[in-house]
């Protein structure tokens, strides 16, 4: 169906692609594989006429065929869902489905637009929303969901999904993969882009791994193993996932007391210590960020008392709690993340102006020094400081958005998705990282859609259902089945 | 199967030196062919007249950079507030001295850039926030000054206005020691860094724990404090200030930041871009008017560079981003 063949892309003195294979079967998915940085997103992006190769041969059901805009992309029956997300804010979410579409009037009323969108948001789960509202009102996770039904309502002859469930938690990630399945069903030939091995295995019949600019020729999902296929990503062997979990915890920092804000149907209690790391699960909308938001300064307390280290702690703005050192990190890298027409100095030092500059003048020195020992401790490249972010893979743009919250040494640290779209290697130093940290006394509080997630690298586990926190307690006494059963039916628990 | 034809190089982030590259070769490009062309361009009183005319636009547009770089695109009551300004120092100067009234001036201008940088926070669009307070400083200053000429006899003024220290005007001194130093605020200082990160992403910024809405107010009182500067310079030049003084010249300002090729969306250049734009505005006005070229004719000419430029950045701009 779809042959790439030595395909070549530099970006300046970067070079994303040397040499590069591609084939893919109708019917088929084909999942491709590779590092932060190994130059998949820039592949799929030529295959969708958003970037151009340098050097090069593309064949589309034998015939050699040449995309030099998304629109010949289109035409040649390629959708293309991005890593980073594509929805328009402003546009009600049928608009959004039907973005770029010209089969699809303009002229049209919203409530006919709204009532075609409907079958494909369905498909992917998202039924029961109003298709005429805006798009802003969604989550992150609501508005992947939208890129998905706006690839399905294209009936497209390539699919190519880059990331598509990097932000989703496990009953969206089941939703995604049932579509993709019927897409190959379908006789669609699916490029899929992942850095989640277990869809890896559940989800395609054969893998393509980049790395180094070259890919390595296609091998069948069934005849691999996991280990073997880090292997083959990273390299080298990856040793060990998780660091170990904190062999003890200090004195209480973080108090939450019956607290009700935006989110949540019901009070939640709990404690947190420092040095130790508190993960919540939960799906889109089952409140487990709700109080996430509280903390960082961003929604109101409706009611119920914070203490941050026997204090009371009310932020009403993210400055607030930055200056009681508290750092949250968004799950919207794009939005507010990272600059992207920034280099990565100045993106890691943006949280310590004030202390990387005297008498209202930047401080270099201190500065260089200072986002040095950030970029070590988070695997970024220290001789590529000068990159703009924007230019950096989703994701090394993540290691960004997270690294530069702990410049702040902050006493708790927030956040929501904390390796959204990290590759397993660098996944595994980013845990160990974060571990090194608490093991100095950093309380961590995070949210994650990644059940293995939250089971690997949390001391303690709390589970969220509509509103309601399931329950919270050691993570020894979890496993990946409770917290499964929790998110989605507690009910058959009880 | 068939090659795919080699793509077009990424541009990358030299974007922005190129944009500076690009402005200082068009100033020498319209130097020599005006030079050659037009023998009363290379007189040297020809030339204090570009120099004087840059210097004013020039000071302008380094305010209205720190403006377009904050993320909040332009003010557009700067003549307006220039008119207001002028009108409030020939009223002090002749009612006092000189000292008195660039002082007063001088808080006037932080005033409305305070007062405008409170109204963009609060609704959020700061075209429509500042063309209000340009209709509101215009008329001030017609209801100030009586709609009449106000003019001022003092010698010190007279100096400020016309001396040529070193063959150089003032205006020219005052301009390139403000753009050395603006240069040095958006690099080296600490506001530079806090407008910069506000204008490249507004949320990020937010999320980082800057304090957005006051760096807005201080860009628009940095541009304010330019108008006053060049305010008091036109007045105490000609030693009288109206009502509608530098009215039209928003357009200038505007467009010296933009074929300097500050990024309309913010985030990213340097005020010393807009103070090349400024250059090459004065430069090529200048040059049609020694050709007798109409005012319609200008404008024309004008807003076509102007697209031109923004054309090219924004395709060099989607490149790389
Ligand atoms: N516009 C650009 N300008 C310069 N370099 C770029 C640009 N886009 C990508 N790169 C570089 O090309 C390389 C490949 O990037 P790409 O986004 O394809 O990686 P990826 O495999 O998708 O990684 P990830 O898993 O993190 O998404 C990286 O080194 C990246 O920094
Ligand atoms: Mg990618």
């Amino acid at each position: 169906m779809l042959q790439m063949r030595n395909v070549a892309k530099r970006y300046g003195a970067t070079v994303a692609l040397e040499n590069v294979n591609l084939d893919v079967k109708a019917g088929e998915v084909m999942a491709l594989l590779g590092e932060n940085g190994a130059g998949k997103s820039t592949l799929v992006k030529i295959l969708a006429g958003l970037e151009q190769p340098d050097s090069g041969a593309i064949a589309i059901g034998g015939k050699p065929h040449n995309i030099g805009s998304p629109a010949q992309a289109r035409a040649a029956g390629i959708s293309y869902v991005a890593q980073e997300l594509s929805i328009v804010g402003t546009l009600s979410v049928a608009e959004n489905v039907f973005l770029g579409d010209q089969t699809v009037g303009l002229l049209r009323s919203p409530s006919s637009l709204a009532r075609r969108a409907k079958p494909f948001l369905a498909r992917i789960g998202l039924g029961d929303i109003d298709p005429s509202l805006p798009a802003e009102a969604f989550s992150v996770a609501e508005r992947q969901l939208m890129e998905i039904a706006r690839l399905l309502s294209r009936e497209a002859r390539i699919a190519i999904l880059d990331e598509p469930t990097a932000a989703l938690s496990e009953v969206e990630i089941d939703r995604v993969k049932t579509a993709v399945r019927t897409l190959a069903e379908e006789g669609c030939a699916i490029i899929y882009v992942t850095h989640r091995l277990g869809e890896v295995f559940e989800l395609s019949h054969r893998v393509t791994i980049i790395r180094n600019g070259h890919s390595f020729a296609p091998v069948a999902t069934s005849s691999l193993q996991v280990d073997g296929l880090i292997e083959m990503m990273l390299g080298r062997r990856l040793e060990q996932m998780f660091p170990p979990r904190a062999p003890s915890v200090g004195d209480k920092l973080l108090v939450v007391e019956d607290c009700l804000c935006q989110g949540l149907s019901s009070p939640v209690s709990f404690i947190l210590r420092k040095g130790e790391m508190l993960g919540l699960a939960g799906q889109v909308g089952s409140g487990a960020t709700a109080i996430l938001k509280v903390l960082a300064g961003l929604t109101p307390l409706y009611r119920g008392s914070i203490t941050l280290d026997g204090r009371p702690f009310t932020p009403r703005v993210i400055r607030d709690s930055i200056k009681m050192g508290v750092a949250y990190c968004s799950d919207d890298r794009k939005r507010d993340g990272v600059f992207a027409v920034r280099n990565l100095v100045e993106n890691l030092s943006a949280p310590v102006i004030d202390q990387v500059s005297r008498f209202g003048l930047m401080n270099r020195r201190a500065e260089t020094t200072h986002t040095q020992a950030v970029a070590q401790q988070f695997n970024i490249d220290i001789n590529g400081l000068g990159r703009l972010a924007g230019n950096l893979s989703g994701g090394n743009q993540q290691k960004v958005a997270l690294g530069k919250w702990i410049g702040i040494s902050p006493s708790l640290l927030i956040v929501e998705e904390p390796t959204r779209g990290v590759d397993v290697g660098a996944r595994a130093e980013i845990y160990r990282h974060l571990r090194a940290q608490t093991a100095r006394g950093l309380a961590i509080l995070f949210a994650s859609s990644d059940t293995h997630e939250v089971l690997g690298l949390a001391d303690t586990i709390g589970t969220f259902f509509q509103g309601e926190m399931v329950q919270i307690g050691s993570a020894d006494a979890m496993t990946a089945e409770i917290i499964t059963r929790d998110v989605t039916h507690p009910a058959v628990a009880a | 199967m068939t090659s795919i034809a080699i793509a077009r190089k990424s541009i990358g982030r030299r974007t922005w030196r190129f944009a500076s590259l690009a402005a200082v070769a068009t100033i020498v490009i319209i130097a020599v062919v005006a030079g050659l062309t037009t023998p009363a361009f290379l007189t040297v009183g020809n030339g204090l007249v570009i120099i004087r005319a840059a210097s004013m636009t020039g000071i302008v547009a380094i305010g209205m950079s720190y403006v377009t770089l904050s993320g909040n695109l332009f003010a557009l009551s700067a003549s307006a507030l220039g008119a207001l300004l002028a009108v409030i120092f020939a009223l002090v100067t002749a009612q006092t001295d000189l000292p008195a009234g660039i002082a007063v001036v001088l808080v006037g201008a932080v005033l409305a850039g305070v007062l405008q940088g409170v109204a963009v926070n609060l609704t959020g669009n700061p075209i429509i926030a500042t063309l209000a307070f340009g209709a509101v400083f215009r008329g001030l200053a017609s209801v100030l000054s009586g709609n009449g000429v106000l003019r001022i006899h003092n010698t010190a003024a007279a100096w400020i206005g016309t001396a040529r220290p070193l063959g150089v005007p003032t205006q020219s001194w005052t301009f390139v020691f403000l753009a050395a130093v603006s240069w040095l605020v958006i690099r080296k200082a600490r506001l530079g860094r806090q407008i910069i990160l506000s204008g490249a992403n507004r949320e990020a910024a937010v999320a980082s724990g800057l304090r957005v809405n006051i760096v807005t107010c201080l860009a628009l009182v940095m541009l304010s404090v330019g108008v006053a500067i060049v305010a008091i310079f036109t007045v105490a030049q000609f030693s009288e200030a109206r009502s509608n003084l530098f009215s039209g010249y928003d357009f200038d300002y505007i467009a010296a930041v933009l074929v300097g090729g500050i990024a309309l969306r913010g985030g990213q250049g340097t005020p010393l871009q807009a103070a090349l734009g400024a250059v090459l505005i004065a430069l090529l006005e200048n040059f049609m008017l020694l050709n007798n070229v109409s005012g319609g004719l200008l404008m024309t000419v004008v807003g076509t560079v102007v697209v031109g430029a923004i054309s090219v950045f924004h395709l060099l701009q989607g490149k790389n981003r």
